[in-house]
């Protein structure tokens, strides 16, 4: 067979979902059929990432380099687009829009470059650079299986987000193309920093443009809202703040020198009382943003007043942080607290996150609100992956904070929808919809299945394994079961609350004269859903391409979570002093930064090295 | 063997389950521009291919298990997702793979040519009876999705896989169920079916949370290998420790409530799955979704509500049949909750007119049947009747569904066209119809030797015949002691074949009732007029005609229906009549079922015990059944034919309240409305109001208060006024001058507590001088010396020091403190007990630390 035929045949597969992709749409619209083509034959070529390629002989063939500043681009992409932004005229709405789309895409491109690395034990694409080095502050950022899919949701669903929300915007387009960028930039910073004082940097930063999107381009208590959400989590970020000062100056008593870095901060071995308060100042910051219970009604009134974009990024981005920070600062730096106080906060997430949400979910009458309920009950479900601690529960809630990111930005661009077209999102003002609007109904019906976790969608795999891995875990002991169990029963909540929305606002008789003559979805919002509808088979149906690149550091995850819960057992209760643990060894301590005599030796045996004698 | 599909990777599984798929993805999405005839193309083609492909794996699954023992063909697609099993102490865990892998064997060979089968003739019933719709290439891809779903529940090779199934069929019920979604009635009838069906599936996933924990695996394999771990006991009672506020009771009922109960992990899992078992194929108490389904298209409830997705729970129990054997009390509670269903709803069938109630209420009665005989362990003769049940009721409902086709032609409310007194005498205008619903009712009410008198007698059989043991010694051996497990009771075979006797006299009155509504007596639909045309004008007009009930309507004799629906009806009815023969035991010897199921539940055989000489039971324990079928049916031909109704109407008359009663369905919908849906109704009220009140309130509001008022009242001192702020200079100056003017007699102590050295230090102040002196001592001059050191001897001894001051301005201030050494603490310590004999004789013990260690 001749080369290009060759060639060809590869590319038939993806070639016919392009076909399939431009078939399918019903209307003329060129753009959207070749956006829909496209989604399709992305789909594919993740779908084919599944099976190992074709073995082309070179097995020993150089696994592809890190190149250290790909997240550097990645995070800064957008900071640099939001300044190009800043000196691009205002009166030129169109061009700002596209500068947007094609900063963040460009962002998209540049983020998927990550999966072409096997996502090994160990950190990737670590880059260190001093930012202040009198306190040991420096620019430090990697990735690993874990952050690596919220980088990419990020980079997947701000695109889309803004996408959808060019469609109803009306107005100061340059200030909040602005605060996209920002946002997406800050978000991204966020998930990669490894300095603690970085991240508090963009932690803090991602309040703004966030809290500007829900002020400026919100509902009719929007200033209400904005500053709701802006204390709220203020408030825990400043506890979190005394902490990691705390944390740094306890390095500084036992290790003579300062430092911020979390590989250098997990080594510490703190006093009990300690070590207790910073995990609750820690976890207190990261619950209000998850949020759990009791600190969560600050998200019905944001997501209610946020635009639609601002909506989709707040549900599935800016919560995942807090399950992030969680995961990775909680359980990383305070294991032996963390470990203790599972069972416990455990009970909280099921109790008051996955059954309380649903329930008031349940009895809400604006759309938003049911949404925002249902998130409260879906992070429930995360957050009680994280505290089982069993490889499955993590992997399941990391798949979780992915899966909800995209089924409910679906579902708040399609509430979107609705409100641009009656501008109220009262379910008593809707009914019989289907009727008029048969394809909004069916994508709204899709991706209510995929919220209530139907097997073949992606929400059920995350629940799924989370719920699995409730029962098997070791930290929550023979509580496990029960919780398991009540968290099992969250999903009967969870379709009477959906199907009860479905039913009012599509079926029954068009009683609402308003409704009648609505027009179908447009172009523009099914092409910002499909990408989406089509990841949630993507994912329901092959997990594997998420959780294969995230088992092995999940996997050093647990280990470190069992070791370092061990380690804080043997702590007497008197000790009051800091002091440091054994060095761990490993890929994990690559970038641990040195102290200023080790420096120094290295300094003076590179120098010697120049010189031309040995160390 | 199998040249084309090797047994390990039998491909053509994949395309069995695939052109379904392909048909609901193709005529749900491009549906609307092919048109009708290309949908019908599509759905058409798609079962049938699947159909066909069905029928030769069935043969190669025969050809096989010929040659070995149990034949089970395998197609692996790729890893879903990949669970952790349970850790030990230090978190070294084992994956558990759940592969999307199919396997087909005996019993899903079985069930895939049921489905594709019943399907196939469903569907083309259905190109006629949907044809008018508006959402006709809708209703294909829905009933082609729910085939694939269906076909992946039988064939999937794990437990997670089968849930994708049943899920799936789940939703493909609430989509065709609410398939007229326009009527509110309907919507909501979906929504209930998916919601107890949730409830279902909520047992479905602990049970896999349980078997992941007890087996570690959750494909049939593994599980099976696994399932003797399943023996053993799991304390279920109290959860944690004790019950919260037990000790607040008298002491005999807290100990009552905090005794520890324990059960064999095997009946946890086996009630759970049971539960949603229950759910799927409506048994009590989940089975009220039910009738309300038959909201849907008459084709849908012959497929769906009768045929297949309801017969998904026997279809579980009997793939999980070596686990639920495993459990005596699992077993019993199904055979129990499976005869009372049977019982349960055949009496809310005795008194309802509207024909497609009868017949939803007789299937959940027919279901019953089937649990009773899983339950006593009758696995094939419980699949038997699925397969009999499968045949007649969807011939049943297909009959009726072409009788209400033909109502339609002048009645067109819902409600009158399917209410059997505006029907009678329907045998002369469709005597297909006709002859094939008598073939299926003659199955149904047990005719002797139509399939349902085999199926039904051997459930009944069974259940006076065996019961099941519990595996080993029968006992759990917990931590606290041997313990007893639960022993199939003595009386047990006996009520479960008398509740099963009656249940059968009951189906044959109702099931009697039903024909001779329907087909017998005169016409009361309308009056017939001989070349009736349709009026001509505005067909909206006639669409109204219906309001008008007491008008007096006239049309045309009623017509058969086209040969789409009557085909469908014959083959079902000869079915019906004939497929008895594959297992009719008790009078022909006849066990080709039975034989061809042996490998499947070979497993489970083992924990079933038959009484003795059990096959002499055969032809005695036949007579009760053709006795009640003789009873029940002649008392229904006596009162509806012979005497007109008359007696049924005395006899609601008499007792009316109990006639309402059960006309009302015993009111069980109501009775859920004010308890558990009433119950969780509040507590969402509560929740919601608790979250907006006291959440909110404290969170957010309350804080907002305090800050705010705490603003308010600094804000109150900030008023702007010059001499306000000198005023407060001046109180300031005032407070610090007093604070300087008083003297402060304040130490600090610095402490030695292993030498027992103490340095006590006073505080410096303007112009300070000092005197120390100890209890006891005279005080001397003061001084400038501002610290004291004091030793103390022993430990635990107290010495007291007092502290004057005098400052510039001559006044005096004075404290005492009281310095104690502390006892070293010797816990954790080495010790040595030296023991001696004092002057008086006693012996004295005297503790001391080991040498060497810290003092």
């Amino acid at each position: 067979m001749s080369p290009a035929a060759k060639v060809l045949l590869d590319l038939l597969p993806y070639l016919a979902a392009l076909g399939v992709g431009v078939i399918v749409p019903k209307r003329k619209s060129l753009f959207e059929r070749a956006a829909v083509g496209i989604v399709a034959m992305l789909a594919l070529v993740l779908v084919r990432g599944l099976w190992p390629a074709t073995p082309s002989g070179g097995a020993e063939e150089a696994m592809p380099r890190e190149w250290p500043h790909l997240l550097n681009v990645v995070v800064f992409l957008p900071i640099v687009g939001a300044l190009t932004i800043l000196f691009t005229p205002r009166q030129s709405p169109a061009l700002l829009k596209r500068l947007t789309l094609g900063f963040l895409a460009l962002d998209l491109g540049a983020s998927l470059l990550l999966l072409r690395v096997p996502m090994t034990k160990g950190w990737h694409f670590q880059y260190i650079v001093d930012w202040l080095p009198s306190l040991g502050i420096r620019y430090h950022v990697a990735v690993d299986g874990i952050s690596l899919w919220l980088i990419v949701l990020t980079t997947f669903t701000t695109p889309i987000a803004a996408y959808a929300s060019f469609g109803s915007l009306k107005g100061r387009v340059k200030d909040l193309c602005f605060a996209y960028l920002l946002l997406q930039g800050a978000m991204l910073g966020a998930f990669v920093a490894l300095d603690l004082f970085l991240f508090y940097v963009f932690w803090e930063l991602m309040l703004v443009p966030m809290m500007v999107l829900i002020g400026v381009w919100g509902g009719v208590e929007k200033i209400k809202a904005a500053y709701k959400f802006f204390i709220y989590t203020m408030a825990g970020s400043v506890l979190m703040l005394a902490a990691i000062l705390y944390l740094a100056w306890a390095h500084h008593q036992a290790a003579g020198y300062w430092s911020f870095d979390y590989l250098a901060l997990s080594r510490l071995s703190l006093p009990r009382v300690a070590a207790w308060l910073c995990f609750l100042a820690f976890s207190l910051s990261f619950f209000i943003k998850v949020p759990m219970f009791p600190f969560h009604t600050w998200l019905p009134d944001a997501h209610v007043q946020a635009p639609t974009g601002g909506s989709v990024i707040l549900a599935a981005i800016l919560l995942k942080c807090g399950a992030y920070g969680y995961l990775r600062f909680c359980m990383g730096l305070f294991p032996g607290p963390a470990w203790a106080a599972g069972a416990n906060l455990a009970g909280i997430a099921v109790g008051g996150g996955i059954l309380y949400g649903a329930l008031c979910a349940w009895k809400q009458d604006d759309i938003k609100r049911i949404v925002a309920y249902s998130s409260v009950a879906h992070l429930g479900f995360v957050m009680l992956g994280l505290f089982a601690a069993s490889q499955a529960g993590i992997e399941g809630a990391v798949l979780q904070m992915v899966n909800h990111g995209i089924a409910t930005g679906a579902l708040f661009i399609l509430v979107g929808v609705i409100y641009d077209r009656r501008h109220t999102r009262l379910i008593r003002e809707m009914g019989g919809l289907a009727k008029v609007m048969p394809v909004y109904a069916a994508l709204f019906v899709i991706v209510t299945f995929a919220s209530i976790g139907v097997p073949g969608t992606n929400g059920f795999v995350g629940e799924f394994m989370i719920i699995m891995g409730t029962f098997v875990s070791v930290p929550l002991g023979s509580n496990g079961t029960m919780q398991g169990v009540l968290a099992a029963a969250g999903v009967i909540l969870a379709a009477i609350y959906m199907l009860s929305m479905v039913r009012k606002m599509f079926f029954g008789p068009l009683s609402n004269p308003k409704n009648r003559g609505l027009p179908d979805v447009n172009s523009r919002e099914i092409v910002a859903l499909s990408p989406l509808i089509v990841l949630i088979f993507v994912i329901g149906l092959f997990p594997g391409l998420f959780t294969s690149r995230m088992t092995e550091t999940v996997g050093s995850v647990v280990e470190r979570y069992v070791d370092g819960r061990k380690a804080f057992q043997e702590v007497a209760p008197e000790v009051t002093q800091p002091g440091l643990r054994e060095r761990r060894g490993g890929p994990l301590e690559r970038g641990y930064p040195l102290s200023p005599s080790e420096r120094q030796a290295r300094e003076q045996g590179a120098q010697a090295l120049n010189e031309g004698e040995a160390p | 063997m199998n040249p084309i599909f090797p047994a390990g990777d039998f491909t053509l599984l994949a395309i069995i389950i695939a052109l379904p798929l392909v048909g609901a993805f193709v005529n749900g999405v491009f549906g609307k521009r092919l048109g009708k005839e290309a949908v019908t193309l599509m759905a058409l083609s798609s079962v049938g291919a699947s159909f066909l492909a069905s029928v030769y794996t069935f043969f190669a699954l025969r050809a096989a298990q010929t040659a070995e023992q149990a034949a089970r063909f395998h197609w692996h697609g790729w890893e879903w997702m990949r669970l952790s099993s349970r850790t030990d102490a230090m978190g070294a865990g084992s994956n558990v793979p759940i592969e999307l892998a199919f396997s087909v064997d005996a019993l899903s060979g079985t069930m895939i040519l049921v489905i594709t089968g019943v399907g196939l003739l469903i569907h083309l019933y259905s190109t006629q009876y949907m044809r008018q719709d508006e959402g006709y290439h809708r209703f294909f891809a829905y009933l082609n999705l729910f085939v694939f779903s269906m076909l992946v529940l039988v064939l999937g090779d794990s437990l997670p896989v089968l849930f994708v199934g049943w899920e799936g069929v789940g939703v493909c019920s609430y989509l065709l169920i609410g398939f007229w979604f326009h009527e509110d009635a309907n919507a909501a009838a979906g929504k209930k079916a998916f919601i107890a069906n949730r409830i279902g599936d909520f047992g479905l996933l602990v049970a896999m949370g349980l078997l992941v924990y007890y087996c570690g695996a959750l494909d049939w394999k593994g599980i099976e290998a696994a399932s003797s771990s399943l023996a053993q006991p799991v304390k279920y009672w109290p959860i944690g420790t004790h019950v919260p506020l037990a000790a607040a009771l008298p002491e005999s009922a807290a100990n009552w409530l905090n005794a520890p109960r324990y059960a064999s992990a095997a009946t946890l899992v086996s009630l759970a799955l049971f539960l949603g078992a229950a759910g799927k194929s409506a048994q009590l108490p989940l089975y009220v979704w039910l009738p309300d389904a038959m909201a849907g298209p008459t084709p849908v409830s012959a497929l769906i509500h009768a045929a297949t997705m309801v017969t998904a729970g026997i279809y579980l129990c009997a793939r999980l049949a070596g686990v639920f054997v495993l459990s005596p009390a699992a077993m019993f509670t199904v055979a129990l909750i499976g005869a009372a269903t049977a019982l349960f709803a055949a009496t809310i069938a005795l008194v309802q007119n509207d024909i497609k109630k009868v017949l939803a209420y007789s299937t959940v009665s027919q279901l019953g049947y089937m649990f009773l005989g899983v339950g006593v362990g009758a696995f094939s003769a419980g699949f038997f009747h699925v397969l009999t049940h499968a045949f007649f009721k969807a011939c049943l409902f297909l009959g009726a569904g072409s009788v209400i086709y033909a109502m339609h032609a002048r009645i067109h409310d819902t409600e009158r066209s399917q209410d059997m007194r505006h029907m009678g005498g329907m045998r002369a205008f469709m005597p297909i119809t006709f002859a094939t619903f008598v073939a299926a009712w003659g199955a149904i009410v047990g005719f002797p030797l139509l399939s349902g008198f085999f199926s039904k007698d051997e459930i009944l059989f069974k259940a006076y015949t065996s019961s099941v043991v519990a595996p080993g010694d029968g006992k759990l051996h917990t931590a606290r002691g041997v313990i007893d497990a639960f022993v199939w009771p003595s009386w047990g075979p006996t009520v479960l074949y008398g509740m099963g006797v009656v249940a059968a006299a009951l189906t044959a009155f109702y099931m009697t009732r039903l024909v001779i509504g329907i087909f017998f007596g005169s016409f009361k639909g309308w009056t017939v007029v001989p070349h009736w045309k349709e009026p001509e004008g505005d067909p909206h007009a006639h669409e109204h005609a219906h309001h008008a009930v007491e008008e007096a309507l006239e049309g045309p004799a009623p017509k058969e229906s086209p040969w789409q629906m009557t085909l469908p009806l014959v083959v079902l009815g000869l079915l019906s009549v004939f497929a008895g023969a594959l297992n009719a035991h008790a009078l022909f010897h006849s066990h080709v079922l039975d034989t061809w199921l042996e490998p499947v539940f070979a497993h489970a055989q083992s924990g079933i015990k038959l009484v003795e000489n059990e096959e002499a039971l055969a032809i005695p324990l036949l007579i009760p059944s053709v006795v009640v079928f003789l009873l029940g049916a002649g008392v229904a031909y006596w009162m509806y034919l012979m005497a007109g109704g008359e007696p049924a109407r005395k006899l609601a008359s008499a007792a009316p309240r109990l006639y309402q009663l059960l006309y009302d369905k015993w009111r069980v919908d109501e009775l859920y409305e004010e308890t558990i849906i009433g119950a969780v109704d509040s507590l969402a009220d509560f929740a919601a109001a608790f979250d907006r009140i006291v959440v909110d309130g404290v969170l957010a509001r309350l804080t907002a208060l305090l800050v705010r008022a705490s603003g308010g009242l600094l804000r109150l001192l900030q008023t702007g006024r010059v001499h306000v702020y000198a005023l407060s200079m001046v109180v300031g100056l005032g407070g610090l001058g007093w604070f300087f003017v008083a003297p402060h007699a304040t130490a600090s102590l610095e402490r030695n507590d292993g030498a027992g050295a103490y340095v006590l230090t006073a505080a410096p102040g303007l112009g300070y001088q000092y005197r120390w002196y100890a209890e006891g001592e005279q005080p001397q001059d003061f001084g400038q010396q501002h610290t004291y050191e004091l030793t103390i001897d022993k430990a635990g001894d107290t010495r007291k020091v007092k502290l004057e001051v005098k400052n510039a301005f001559g006044r005096v201030d004075a404290k005492e403190y009281v310095v104690n050494r502390a006892k070293p603490d010797l816990s954790g310590l080495p010790l040595t007990i030296d023991v001696g004999q004092g002057a008086d004789g006693q012996l004295r013990g005297d503790v001391r630390p080991q040498p060497g260690a810290p003092q």
